[in-house]
Parts: structure tokens; C-alpha cells; sequence
């Protein structure tokens, strides 16, 4: 095996939070509310059955080949030919939305705290920070996680609690007022956060207890719907229907915020919420490129092909997209498909073509 | 300015290089070929991305696939 670390299913939990949640707490309020209006709270809870269910495939694969992550099962399933081009296409596919993501955090950075920086500073130093986390292997991300999660959800739990003057509960009126209809549109988007969960495919073969892998998972499945709720409701509560006209409602909010003329500025805290979030996730999503690569070309180390790849993730992060308007749209439009048959569909293709040859192998053995 | 773009990316892959290959070992054949080949493929895209920075990319690609889906969504 070419990742010798390894880490807890609790750690696991810990690290797919902010994995998900960490891009979504900014911008997704207000791309959920532009179908679902009112009920944009609702979304997530819909949202999260995608969560579900690909921890769920993840965990099923997981126990046909316990050893091997997706890049390396998918020869064995789908045979050679096919099998690498299928890994070379998750390798490339994690490549495009880690680029997504670093560009994300980068315009975030850019447009509200930096302005005269240049992005590819933003976006260069971000990467190398992730990339020594990288080299450290799973173990390292693993406890980077546990350090900073609890930091960042009692920084969302203190925003949400210094707003709660200014919330006013009786905007979620009328509930569904136009029947279930919106806020099921409104769950295409972020199921394309929850599909992410895929990604526990990667990490499952390092667990120490790899039977309370699917517990800690769905743990975590379930606690980013719970924060995914909150920040919308902070959000429907705070501007209504009008969140729809801001790009970072709860950077908005957070700036909004001022008690006694005494604590002002806050958005600060949403800037180290960011910040910390995005490593984690920027982290672990090139890990699992980097360690998708290592497999896929057979390597029995992947660490000497870290930097090269963080280049390439620097050039996808400014390829992606022209300019922010662009990034949004895509993100808003055609990207949700995008992840969801990769990270959804091709999974669960997948592990029907593993039930259906376990069939026929028992069927054989039967008969011989 | 794009000579000095380019000469900055290659300074940043040879200091990259300088860095790692001292760290593999010499049996490791297959891993320094890898850093060589991806470190390449790096590097080209940058140049491509220097003389035409609105090439079309992955996304562009994307977007045309999922154009019909994404429809649903606009608004």
C-alpha cells in the first residue's frame, strides 16, 4: 500500500466536514434561494439523501475490495482498458473541481479582504501550505482536522448567536407556499456539495476501524445538513427573501453585526471560518488527487509528484473560468450535473457491475 | 512581460525540482519519471495559459455537455 498512515473512522468524520461545508457556508444561501425562495432551509435536508447515499455506495465498494480505493478497484471491476480510463477521468475530474474550489476561495479572499493583492498570490501561497500538509500524508490531515473543526464551529455558533437580536423567525412564513416544488429545485445545487461525499472512497482503506467507517460518515453527512440549515435560515432570517441579492449572505450578515458599538467587525471570524475550512478541504481534495495519480501510475510513493501536481492545480484554478460572473453561473447551471454523475452516477454503475459479477461467480463456483 | 511570466514559471518548476530530487531515492525510477512527466505537462499548460489566457477549458467543455440540464436551473 503506498499510504502507510493511518487514521481514525472518527478522524474520517471530522475531516469530510469541512470537505463539504466549507465552501458552502458563502456562497450557497444565496444560489439555493434563487430557486426555493422561502424554503431555502428546506433544501439541504433534500439535499442530504445524496449524502447518504453515496456514503452508502462508498461504504458497499468499500467492502468488496477493503484495500483499494476507487482508482485502483475500477480495473478490477471494468477491466484494464476501461477501468484507467475511468481512474484517469476521476483523477481529472478532482483536478477541474479542486480548481474550482481554489479559484473560489481566491476571488472570496480577493474581492473582500485583499483587494490590491494579485489572485494567483492568494491562490499560490494557499497550495503550498496545502501542499506540505499533503506530503504529511492522511495522519497529518487527519489531526489538522480535528485541531480546526471544533474551532470553526464554535466561530459559526458565536456568529449565529451574536445575530440573534437582528433574526427575525416569522420570515420563514408561508412554508411552502408554493408547494414542494422550489425547494426541491433548490436541492439540485447542493446535492452537488453532499455528492462529494465520494470522496470517503479515497479514505476508507486507511481506517484503524473500518466497521464504524459507515457510522462516522453518515455522522457527518448529518451534521453538515444541520449547519447547512442553520446558515440558511440565518440568512432567510436576517434578509428574507432578499438574500437572493447578495453574494456572501453570511459575510454580509456577519458585518452587519454590532453589539453596544463594542464588537463590530466581525467579518473577520467568517474570513478564519473561511480560511481554515478551505485548507481542509483544498487539502483533502488534493489529496486524494495526488494519491489517485500515485495509483493509477503504480508508484510506490506518492509524495515525489505533490509539488508538480500543486503546480497543475494552481494553472486549473485559473483556467477554470474567465472572471466570477462566469464561475457563478457555471456553479449555479451545469456544474451541478457535472459532479452528480460523476460523483453519483459512475459509483453507482460501479457497484452494480460488482453485485452483478459476484452473481455470476457464485453461479459458477455453483457449477464447478 | 510574457518572456518575464514564462521565465518566472520555469524559475518556480526548477526550484520545485531542485527540492524534491534530492529527496528521492535512486531506485525510485518510475516516481522520477512521473515528477519529470507531470512537471512537463505543468509546464506547457502554463505557456499555453500565458500567450492565451482565454483558451477554452475543461469547464467550457462541461458546460456545453450539461447545457440542457443546466437550463432547468436558470431563472
Amino acid at each position: 500500500m503506498i499510504e502507510k498512515g493511518k487514521i481514525s473512522a472518527f478522524q474520517m468524520g471530522v475531516m469530510m466536514y469541512p470537505t463539504i461545508f466549507a465552501t458552502a457556508i458563502l456562497s450557497l444561501p444565496s444560489i439555493i434561494a434563487v430557486q426555493a425562495g422561502r424554503d431555502m432551509w428546506l433544501s439541504p435536508i433534500w439535499a442530504s439523501t445524496i449524502g447518504f447515499l453515496a456514503v452508502c455506495i462508498a461504504y458497499q465498494l468499500h467492502k468488496l475490495y477493503p484495500k483499494e480505493t476507487i482508482v485502483e478497484y475500477s480495473v478490477h471491476l471494468v477491466g484494464r482498458i476501461v477501468g484507467k480510463i475511468m481512474g484517469l477521468m476521476f483523477i481529472f475530474f478532482y483536478m477541474h473541481l479542486n480548481g474550482f474550489i481554489i479559484r473560489e476561495y481566491g476571488e472570496f479572499v480577493v474581492g473582500n479582504f485583499f483587494v490590491k493583492t494579485p489572485i494567483i498570490v492568494v491562490i499560490g501561497s494557499m497550495v503550498i501550505v496545502c501542499a506540505f500538509a499533503v506530503r504529511g500524508g492522511v495522519e497529518v490531515l487527519g489531526r489538522c482536522a480535528q485541531i480546526f473543526v471544533p474551532i470553526v464551529i464554535i466561530l459559526i455558533l458565536l456568529i449565529v448567536f451574536l445575530l440573534s437580536p437582528d433574526l427575525k423567525p416569522i420570515q420563514i412564513y408561508p412554508i411552502m407556499e408554493h408547494g414542494v416544488k422550489p425547494s426541491l429545485m433548490g436541492a439540485v445545487v447542493p446535492s452537488d456539495w453532499f455528492s462529494e461525499f465520494i470522496v470517503i472512497s479515497f479514505l476508507l482503506p486507511y481506517l484503524t476501524d473500518r466497521e464504524k467507517g459507515m457510522k462516522w460518515g453518515m455522522i457527518s453527512v448529518f451534521a453538515v445538513m444541520l449547519t447547512m440549515v442553520l446558515s440558511n435560515m440565518t440568512a432567510l432570517f436576517l434578509f428574507g427573501i432578499n438574500t437572493v441579492g447578495f453574494r456572501y449572505p453570511v459575510m454580509v450578515a456577519a458585518r452587519y453585526i454590532s453589539l453596544a458599538n463594542f464588537l463590530e467587525h466581525l467579518e473577520s471570524i467568517v474570513m478564519a471560518i473561511w480560511i481554515v475550512g478551505a485548507f481542509v478541504k483544498i487539502s483533502v481534495f488534493y489529496y486524494v488527487i495526488v494519491l489517485g495519480t500515485a495509483q493509477w501510475l503504480k508508484l510506490t510513493d506518492y509524495r515525489p509528484i505533490v509539488w508538480p501536481v500543486g503546480f497543475l492545480l494552481v494553472l486549473f484554478s485559473v483556467w477554470v473560468a474567465p472572471n466570477v460572473q462566469e464561475m457563478t453561473r457555471v456553479v449555479g447551471t451545469s456544474i451541478p450535473f457535472y459532479l452528480l454523475s460523476m460523483q453519483v452516477a459512475v459509483p453507482t454503475l460501479l457497484l452494480f457491475i460488482a453485485f452483478i459479477q459476484k452473481k455470476f461467480r457464485k453461479k459458477g463456483r455453483a457449477k464447478g | 512581460m510574457k518572456w518575464a511570466a514564462i521565465l518566472g514559471i520555469t524559475v518556480i518548476l526548477v526550484l520545485m525540482a531542485m527540492y524534491e530530487w534530492p529527496k528521492m531515492d535512486k531506485k525510485m525510477k518510475k516516481e522520477k519519471s512521473a515528477f519529470v512527466a507531470i512537471t512537463i505537462i505543468g509546464w506547457l499548460l502554463a505557456m499555453l495559459l500565458v500567450f492565451f489566457p482565454d483558451m477554452p477549458g475543461p469547464t467550457q467543455l462541461v458546460d456545453a455537455i450539461y447545457k440542457p440540464l443546466g437550463k432547468l436551473l436558470e431563472k
